[in-house]
């Protein structure tokens, strides 16, 4: 048997249509869909650096801004904004060393050892750009689209488009998600498609799904209870002959009932070898939160999930960033990559697309918000101007830096990138037509992209 | 004609493309064009956008600023802003401008020709059409018919050759009807009453208009249906979409509404407070109704509103957006957000009639600049009170300031003490340092615990009661159509007005110092709009009913669904306005019909499967409200709400980032809820934007509560397992299944009878012989401690209880 096809049968107990509205299900909406085109990957997963990763810092240093570090410099800016903490534009020279990988020479610090090590399998989208610089509509706005409103979110909205190829388990999941529930909502599109918020248990207490305990502490009084509301059930269903609600209900309560062991299986690793682990770096304190996560990722990946989120948080350096950035990096850098040579060995890296990326990214100059703090002690402030994000696997260009922002690292200035345009290659390369995929809702067709997005045929494979 | 002083229209043209097109493009479209951003309003992709500006005087380089921006020689205002242009290019820029500045280019925001709106076409569309009164057919069965609903619903039944569905049994309309209602299950002395009495005879009908009378008199009616008018308005106790910024005054808003409905106040009378209140509350005197009416506007800026972008223009505009979407989506069913950008796609409205209504709420205030970092707030507007009030208010105040003069007190004394420690321990030996340094740091503790404190007492001292609510702008005005909704990038002024092809007269016109919310109040809460009225009572239809007599409840327009029965819409919307826009007379009228009594069970298979012609009454899921609620009832354990702040700001622990001039604003965290806010109704407990509902409000986000970012007059009804592992271990369900064995053990004696008293408490109808048995067995085969509480469990999971029938 087949490690995949174990784990799909392993998974099997997790229910059939685990997340299913089952009530709405004349045709199922999570059956597996032709690609509109051929796709170069058949899953995601997004590594949402939350908080805003420093790419000054990590990929994209400036010499203008090392040679004036402390200094005043005169970026042009956005004149119609405010501004707090950074109105004196101090230079911030980046804090490691930046060096040339691999061999395609890809400019990453020291600071993330790790991803320099997988530089040639990567693609470096330099001069990303998006429209707003506060956490929460930014966030909004690359899960969604938009930066307000409810709308679907990317995982929906693929899990919409192309179904699940596991049919026990749900088309997107979330592993440790920022509390926003908008941001893994499914909106207007059916709830079959909301995003599966998964927490891996820290401890004896916790429980990766919410309500997956058996509060009467009893499994054999819990059926027996369960077996007495199911007669109810029935009883009731014959009386009105007929009812697709009544029938959806009766059989998700089957369903939960399994999910409370089928469950916790899902997501125990112990099965995992130690040298699995110890790529993903589990067990070292500073990132084994993360390493799990990750671990996890790749399994619900290989079992068939469509799109998996890893959201890992403590990005947003405001302030004493020498002290703060290494830290962060240092709890995802090895998780990440080692994700990344995980599915290489595993054969799964060619035909599942990974995204790695902040809600935007941080200045080039200082903010101090105590105005008083010595320039050691600054931090940055956001930049949806210009960030960097990653991709690596399913179609995309391996080892390619792509974009290149100005002197300041602040506006992109060639081979420009906007989330709409990442939101519309990322569906492009799992065979989606950003332009196709569209729901009808109060009148109108809405698109993840909304009336914008183009692809970034210059990545592709 | 510009383009015809210098230059043949030919060659210029020809110049442009090669000369001075390039340049533009590489040197100046990243910051002034429609595909980057439109610094200064200054657009130079199309002939359009660098005209609107102005700095690009045709034929005159003096004249134009455009050219002193290249030569300016000042980095700091120099354009391009880093690098001077070369002279060359320089030199073709400004040749082409003396030439009279040819630009062949059409504008960039038009691309093709637009194909231009036809108001008057647009006016046939049936929602577009004056509302008719119509006058109830005749139909074969002349016996069924109760009401005049009845008629114009079995008249199209016998035209498709289909019959009604036999009444529901009293059992079932009671539960139906109670829950609908109130979102209360009938009480077991209700059920008595109205079953008792024999069979239904043709003068048994006041028996039924009886237990409707009282249900739509309970406070629990506008408990209710306020929670289905929040659904419309985005309303949640937090601004804004970051952070977690607390909405202090919101309440005051959600309790008008629930005062509205239970008052029966007019319908047009409620549309008009909220959107004018503010300046229709000049013309009272009263303290309380001027109080009321201000507070109304919250329905303005308490939904989805950006508090925190670092582009206030930016802000300002988005906001108007949302208050314009808002407003057509709640009173007009229309989708008014896409015309923001340009002429609505299907339906006939156009950037002139958003404009023409977004100019009113230009001239509207809605939020200011907080001292907060870069974050604004919505408008906190002092509220008149009565000289009882504020004399309450007076005492409580100094009692606060006593209370924080104690703690101060206390706190000096503290500090006192401490710095007599530091001293000992400057100069005390090592034995004895660690039990100095405990009792040091002890007071340490106690200084800190003190301070925040004072300070929440201060942030939260007594002060003039306020609602978020808006004002007019010292100088309203007409405002400039956007392009592509770029609030830098600006069209022509549009006079304000209305939609048009909604409108049957002249506008009525805007006193030159007011915004004209008042005028647009009066235009929407209009008989004659033919709008309003229809959307209005086919969201309460649908409520009733299941499904809207049209089923785009929030959508009339061209793409929204056409409704199933047309005359009886325009019935009931001219019967509505006729009864002065009572929506208590409208459902009473509708839940006395025989429609609404009929059985739920599917007769003749095949026919009609979408019950379209309502030949049976449609099933509901019950919502999270109900189902929280009816819960907490059916246990005894909900608590009469005494209404006022649905967060628990009094504890210090939930609040954060209290000083006025931090980054960000104050902030809430909920560590703690009030023991009652676990026995308040739902609509009470607070609405969390930004994350999960708290506490035992969690239900919500499990049962399809509406986002509060989505205005949305329908909630989805979805059977996921979430749904089911919450009805199997969550321990809310728990604690009310344990509070319910209680209950019945305690009041009741013998398996049979508590049996009796479980069925009728929980399902609302007698427990027939099969389950006896059948829980006899349960309750036989499980521990005695727990077995009734399993058997409230199962009762109070199951479909019967969370469905109404």
């Amino acid at each position: 048997m087949s490690r995949r096809s174990w784990l799909r049968r392993t998974a099997a107990g997790f229910g059939a249509l685990a997340f299913h509205d089952i009530a709405h299900s004349a045709s199922n909406p999570l059956a597996e869909r032709a690609a509109a085109f051929p796709a170069r990957a058949k899953r995601v997963i997004f590594l949402f650096m939350s908080g805003g990763p420093s790419q000054p810092d990590l990929f994209d240093p400036k010499d203008y801004i090392a040679r004036m570090h402390g200094k005043t410099i005169s970026a042009p800016v956005n004149t119609n904004e405010l501004r707090v903490g950074t109105d004196k534009f101090l230079a911030l020279a980046a804090q490691s060393a930046v060096r040339p990988r691999g061999q395609s020479g890809m400019m990453i610090s020291d600071l993330l050892p790790h991803t320099a090590r997988i530089a040639d399998e990567i693609c470096l989208l330099r001069a990303m750009h998006a429209d707003n610089n506060q956490h929460q509509p930014a966030a909004l706005q690359f899960q969604t689209g938009v930066t307000a409103e409810a709308r679907p979110s990317m995982g929906s909205w693929i899990s919409y488009g192309l179904g699940t190829e596991n049919q026990n388990l749900p088309g997107f999941i979330t592993i440790h998600p920022d509390s926003d529930t908008r941001l893994y909502g499914s909106s207007f599109l059916p709830a079959a498609h909301q995003g599966t918020k998964v927490i891996i248990p820290g401890g004896e207490k916790d429980s990766p799904i919410d309500y997956l305990r058996d509060i009467g502490g009893d499994a054999k009084v819990q059926r027996a209870r369960l077996d007495f509301t199911q007669r109810m059930n029935r009883r009731l269903l014959e009386s009105v002959r007929t009812d697709a609600r009544m029938e959806g209900m009766i059989e998700s309560m089957e369903i939960a009932f399994r999910m409370q062991t089928a469950t916790p299986e899902l997501v125990d690793l112990s099965r995992e070898t130690e040298v699995t682990k110890r790529l993903y770096g589990i067990g070292r304190p500073e990132c084994d939160k993360n390493a799990r996560a990750c671990l996890l990722a790749r399994r619900l990946s290989e079992a068939g999930v469509r799109f998996v989120q890893v959201t890992m948080g403590g990005w947003d350096h405001h302030g004493d960033i020498r002290n703060a950035l290494p830290k962060s990096c240092a709890a995802s850098d090895q998780p990440c990559a080692g994700l990344i040579q995980d599915l290489k060995s595993r054969g799964l890296l060619e035909d599942t697309l990974v995204v790695w990326s902040g809600e935007f990214g941080r200045t080039p100059w200082s903010q101090d918000l105590s105005g008083t703090s010595p320039i050691e002690k600054h931090g940055r402030e956001h930049q949806p101007e210009s960030f960097c994000t990653w991709m690596a696997g399913g179609g995309v260009k391996p080892g390619l830096t792509y974009g290149a922002t100005d002197d300041f690292g602040f506006k992109p200035v060639s081979e420009k990138v906007h989330l709409h345009d990442l939101h519309a290659t990322i569906l492009h390369l799992v065979g989606l037509d950003h332009t196709k995929l569209t729901w009808r809702h109060m009148g109108r067709d809405f698109r993840l992209t909304d009336i914008f997005g183009e692809v970034v045929s210059k990545i592709l494979a | 004609m510009l383009l015809a002083s210098a230059a043949p229209a030919d060659e210029g043209a020809a110049f442009f493309e090669a000369q001075v097109l390039p340049i533009l493009k590489n040197r100046c479209y990243e910051c002034h064009s429609h595909e980057g951003r439109i610094d200064g309003g200054l657009a130079l992709d199309s002939r359009e956008g660098w005209m609107d500006g102005g700095s690009i005087v045709p034929g005159s380089i003096g004249r134009s600023r455009f050219s002193q921006l290249l030569r300016i020689g000042d980095p700091a205002k120099q354009m391009p802003p880093k690098h001077r242009l070369p002279d060359l290019e320089i030199a073709m820029l400004e040749t082409w401008i003396a030439m009279g500045a040819p630009d062949p280019r059409v504008s960039a925001s038009a691309g093709k020709k637009k194909p231009v709106i036809d108001i008057e076409a647009g006016k046939k569309f049936w929602s577009y059409q004056p509302v008719c009164d119509q006058r109830p057919p005749e139909v074969k069965d002349a016996s069924w018919p109760l009401t005049n609903v009845d008629r114009f619903i079995l008249a199209k039944q016998e035209a498709a050759g289909l019959r009604p569905a036999g009444d529901a049994d009293r059992f079932t309309w009671l539960r139906r009807v109670s829950l609908d209602l109130t979102g209360l299950p009938p009480t077991p002395e209700m059920i008595g009453q109205f079953v008792a009495g024999g069979a239904d005879t043709s003068d048994s009908s006041y028996r039924y208009a009886r237990v409707v009378d009282t249900l739509l008199n309970s406070s629990a009616f506008g408990e209710r249906w306020a929670r289905h008018w929040l659904d419309l308005t985005g309303y949640a106790d937090q601004i804004g979409t970051s952070n977690n910024v607390f909405a202090e005054h919101a309440w005051r808003y959600r309790d008008y509404v629930i005062n509205a409905f239970n008052n029966d106040k007019p319908f047009d009378q409620f549309i008009r407070e909220q959107i004018a209140g503010d300046l229709l509350a000049r013309h009272e005197s009263n303290p309380a109704r001027q109080a009321e009416m201000i507070t109304a506007t919250g329905f303005l800026v308490l939904g989805d509103v950006e508090i925190v972008a670092v582009d206030k223009l930016k802000m300002e505009y988005d906001l108007i957006d949302n208050q314009l979407g808002k407003i057509g989506t709640a009173f007009l069913g229309q989708t008014l957000g896409c015309v923001r950008c340009h002429d609505h796609k299907f339906d006939p409205i156009a950037m002139q009639d958003y404009y023409a209504m977004a100019g009113m709420f230009r001239s509207t205030s809605s939020t200011y600049k907080t001292d907060n970092g870069v974050w604004s707030s919505v408008n906190k507007i002092d509220l008149p009170e009565t000289p009882g009030q504020k004399a309450a208010r007076l005492r409580r105040l100094a009692e606060n300031d006593a209370s924080i003069h104690l703690r101060e007190a206390e706190r000096d004394e503290a500090a006192k003490s401490k710095a007599g420690f530091d001293k000992q321990l400057a100069t005390a030996s090592g034995d004895q340092k660690p039990s100095l340094e405990k009792q040091r740091d002890d007071l340490d503790k106690k200084i800190k615990a003190l301070n925040g404190q004072i300070e929440h007492a201060k942030f939260f001292a007594p002060v003039a009661a306020k609602a978020f609510a808006v004002h007019d702008v010292e100088k309203p005005q007409d405002m400039r159509v956007t392009i592509r909704g770029n609030p830098y990038a600006l069209g022509d002024e549009v006079r304000r007005g209305f939609m048009r092809v909604a409108m049957w007269d002249a506008p009525e016109v805007i006193p030159a110092n007011e915004s004209g919310r008042v005028q647009l109040a009066n235009w929407i809460a209009n008989r004659r709009n033919p709008l309003t009225a229809r959307v209005t009572v086919n969201r309460i239809w649908q409520k009733l009913f299941g499904e809207g007599i049209v089923r785009s409840v929030d959508y009339f327009g061209t793409r929204g669904d056409p409704p199933t029965h047309p005359e009886l819409l325009d019935y009931l919307a001219s019967n509505f306005m006729r009864h002065g826009w009572s929506v208590k007379q409208l459902i009473r009228e509708l839940v006395l019909s025989r429609t609404y009594r009929q059985c739920s069970t599917l007769h003749a298979t095949g026919a009609d499967p979408d019950n379209r012609l309502l030949t049976r009454t449609n099933r509901q899921r019950l919502d999270a409200e109900a189902i929280r609620d009816s819960m907490l009832a059916i246990t005894g354990r909900l608590t009469t709400c005494g209404r006022g702040p649905a967060l628990p700001l009094e504890y210090p622990e939930n609040v954060t980032s209290l000083s006025p001039k931090a980054v960000n604003p104050p902030a809430f965290s909920f560590k703690k809820l009030r023991p009652i806010q676990d026995f308040e109704r739902t609509i009470y407990l607070p609405v969390i934007r930004s994350a999960g509902q708290p506490g035992s409000a969690k239900l919500r986000d499990v049962f399809d509560f509406t986002q509060p970012a989505l205005i949305a007059g329908r909630r989805p009804e979805t059977a996921v397992p979430t749904q089911a592992l919450f009805l199997l271990n969550s321990d809310q369900i728990r604690t009310r299944a344990t509070e319910l064995a209680t209950l019945i053990t305690q009041s009741t004696s013998g398996t049979s009878s508590r049996l009796d008293a479980l069925w009728l408490r929980v399902l609302n109808r007698p427990i027939t012989g099969a389950e006896r048995d059948d829980a006899a067995k349960l309750l036989a085969e499980l521990p005695a401690e727990k077995a009734w509480i399993e058997l409230s469990h199962a009762l109070l999971s199951s479909n019967e209880f969370l469905i109404r029938m």
